[in-house]
């Protein structure tokens, strides 16, 4: 039988006789523990620990073993080996995704057997378990893809990024609620664009969004890895499709429609800046392939974050022209769509100019130094002084007017550009 | 088989090549030979569709490597300086598993693996893992992984560094062996003397640019450099030989050894050593220069800016 090699592999790797006799010993012992916690029987103790466990296995386990089965090829080097395979992104992502986790699921479904026999009869099982498998599954897809993301940066070590995984985890935590079947029983409504959809439900679908995407990213992110061009239409369908679902939420006049749209353009420019591969040569690339009229060569070189940046200034436009009901958010701060734009394009310049350094590891950490320091510290500085001006040279929402925040964000931003441009001219 | 044209890959600060271009005829064995840092991996990486340049284009039989890279990488192997192998796999999954991936079905691989491992004496460490292998042995299955899809191009960098001189041997055999079967290799190394053994051609990079490309194997006899040898060093030895006609001198070592080409054939060659001897020289040896692949890179070498 011709299944997929890269899962193949993976089997080789993982499953080893220790662990596959192992893990059913180390849950039958605790498994036990809740049969006499239960008064000798399967009970609400055993339904608890059992899924309790499936979610740590899965979610913590899980994203670990993920992450380290791309992390792990770029350590010992063997990352080329797989980059000349003729394997299909594809084939790889999910040969990584479920191949690496077969142990996880070895070890989840003996946790949701025991859930399924320790559950009273009668109450809602299959909902429950398609939520916990679902957001598992998830929790594994983005750690994989954060996998990708380190070994384009050059990370080989899983230690920090495991840490923003497991943030993750304690913020999906809630999904601790599925194993309450309480939840279940609950006939709340969601309103969504003007349809009323049974909350669960509509937490299904969402989440089958979210691995849709997740999949797409690990496969456009190992299309990227395996030298195949690529285009960023998918970066701009995300954002339109999260714009469109987010909107659903939102009563329908037009201008929280165009502020959340912006926001979303901007999270996404400033998540896609750092997810991408800056490398100063691929802007040398782009403006060769502008230069000789070769649109689909500057397509597949251009950074997604213009993209989403691009999306980001018709809104900005339409805000601007709009009546603000935010325009005024305190005493002194305001929220003025196109400064905050420029603010955003600064933000960029700065990450990239750290990113053509000699430490491109450390942009990340430096910029946000740097915007500490710009944000925060710098304008709180001189407002205290009593130097309101000054602090809106530095924090330009502190303005009194449009204008002069537009000048004080073009200043910024042109002395940005202009740094690094020199220094994209020393890299390339 | 592959064509370069004005490839030009580019590192923060530096151009690693520049406007690189040349041909490599199907069955060939080319050596790619430069100083440390020419950008002979570099040059591989891009061929290997592993590393993106600037511009330029590269075809493998016929197929664009920019262009469609996966289909490029099931004609050719590469070999990397640092093998790339799976320390937790034995060779045989190791084996198994670029099998599958290259597109072998499942049916065929044992006789693919049975096959390679055959040819480079690795049948019987099929059960070990890498780790557990020599350098040499680790090198082999490397190679082993990089030629089981039986590609009709093979990019192989560094392959004899760190092996004993036998292995070497066997390297230059299993070379020889792939070029009879049909395939194209491209093999970068330092060891000049080691690539002559097998090499048919070279390609000279210095600072990322191909400097040379010459014919080894079917080098002009008549360009080939006499040395003359005396028993004791001749004070104005270059006025003495100017006198001569039908030589042009190369090189005059301590005023005993000189480096000489004749116009003509074994008979001038005669002619002129009556000359010398005439001259009253100390003649001990008057030969063809035992030209080698060092040679030739140090005579390119030295003949660029």
């Amino acid at each position: 039988m011709n299944i997929n090699p890269e899962f193949q592999r993976q089997l080789y790797l993982e499953c080893s006789q220790a662990r596959l006799i192992g893990i059913p010993l180390i849950l039958g012992a605790v498994f036990t523990l809740s049969y006499f916690a239960d008064n000798h029987r399967l009970a609400s103790a055993s339904t608890q620990a059992a899924m309790t466990l499936f979610l740590i296995i899965t979610l913590l386990w899980g994203a670990r073993q993920t992450m380290d089965s791309v992390v792990e090829e770029y350590r010992d080097r063997t990352w080329d080996t797989q980059r000349l395979s003729a394997l299909s992104p594809w084939q790889m992502a999910w040969g990584k995704w479920l191949g690496s986790t077969i142990m996880v699921w070895y070890a989840g479904l003996i946790c949701l057997l025991v859930y399924l026999i320790a559950s009273d009869p009668g109450q809602p099982l299959f909902w429950p378990c398609f939520y916990a498998t679902g957001g598992a599954l998830l929790v594994q897809g983005l750690s994989l893809l954060l996998g990708q993301i380190s070994v384009r940066q050059g990370h080989t070590k899983t230690g920090s990024t495991l840490l923003i995984v497991l943030l993750g985890v304690f913020i999906i935590a809630p999904w601790n609620r599925f194993a309450s079947f309480a939840y279940f029983q609950q006939t709340t409504a969601v309103t969504w664009y003007h349809l009323r959809v049974i909350q669960q439900d509509f937490e299904l679908i969402s989440l089958l969004l979210a691995l849709f995407w997740c999949s797409i990213g690990n496969y456009r992110l190992m299309s990227q890895e395996l030298g195949i061009r690529t285009i960023p239409w998918y970066w701009l369908a995300f954002a339109v499709f999260l714009i469109v679902y987010l909107g659903g939420f939102l009563p329908g006049t037009s201008y929280p429609f165009s502020l959340m749209a912006f926001m979303v353009c901007i999270s996404l420019s400033y998540i896609g800046v750092v997810i991408e591969r800056n490398e100063a040569i691929r802007i040398k690339r782009l403006l060769t392939y502008l230069q000789q009229h070769n649109w689909r060569r500057s397509a597949e070189e251009l950074p997604i974050w213009c993209v989403s940046l691009l999306l980001a200034t018709p809104f900005a436009l339409l805000l601007s022209v709009s009546e603000h009901p935010m325009r005024n958010l305190g005493s002194s701060f305001h929220f003025y769509p196109l400064p905050v734009l420029l603010l955003l394009l600064r933000d960029l310049a700065l990450y990239l100019f750290f990113s053509y350094g000699k430490n491109p590891q450390r942009a990340l950490s430096l910029t946000l130094l740097w915007g500490v320091l710009l944000y925060g510290i710098l304008p709180g500085m001189f407002t205290l002084a009593g130097q309101n001006w000054l602090a809106a040279l530095f924090f330009p929402l502190w303005a009194d007017s449009a204008g002069g925040a537009l000048v004080c964000a073009l200043l910024q931003t042109a002395a940005l550009s202009a740094l690094l441009f020199r220094r994209w001219q020393e890299s390339v | 088989m592959i064509a370069v044209d004005h490839l030009i890959f580019e590192y923060p600060g530096l151009r690693a090549l520049d406007d690189v271009s040349f041909r490599i005829d199907r069955g060939s064995i080319t050596a790619l030979t430069g100083p440390n840092g020419a950008g002979k991996t570099t040059l591989l990486r891009c061929m290997a569709a592993l590393d993106q340049p600037v511009s330029g284009a590269i075809r493998i039989d016929g197929i664009d490597v920019l262009e469609q890279p996966r289909d490029c990488h099931r004609i050719i192997g590469y070999l990397s300086d640092f093998f790339g192998l799976y320390q937790r796999l034995t060779v045989r999954q190791c084996l198994h598993y670029v099998a599958r991936a290259q597109g072998i079905d499942e049916q065929d691989c044992d006789a693919a693996i049975a096959g390679v491992c055959k040819r480079l004496h690795i049948l019987e460490r099929l059960e070990m893992r890498p780790g557990e292998l020599s350098r040499g042995l680790r090198q082999r299955v490397a190679i082993a992984q990089a030629i089981i899809h039986q590609p009709q191009v093979v990019l192989l960098d560094e392959p004899a560094s760190g092996l004993d001189p036998e292995a070497r041997h066997e390297l230059a055999e299993l070379f020889l062996d792939l070029q009879r079967q049909g395939m194209t290799l491209l093999v970068s190394s330092h060891i000049l003397a080691e690539l002559e053994a097998y090499c048919s051609d070279m390609l000279v990079l210095r600072q990322g640019r191909i400097v040379e490309q010459v014919a080894i194997k079917n080098r002009n006899i008549a360009s080939t450099p006499y040395k003359l040898s005396l028993a004791t060093p001749i004070y104005n030895l270059k006025e003495i030989l100017n006198q001569l006609t039908g030589i042009s001198l190369l090189k005059i070592e301590t005023d005993q050894r000189v480096w000489l080409t004749i116009d003509g054939d074994a008979m001038q060659q005669h002619r002129i050593l009556k000359q010398l001897l005439a001259l009253d020289l100390p003649v001990c040896e008057f030969a063809l220069a035992p030209g080698n692949l060092q040679d030739a890179y140090l005579e390119t070498i030295k003949q660029q800016p």
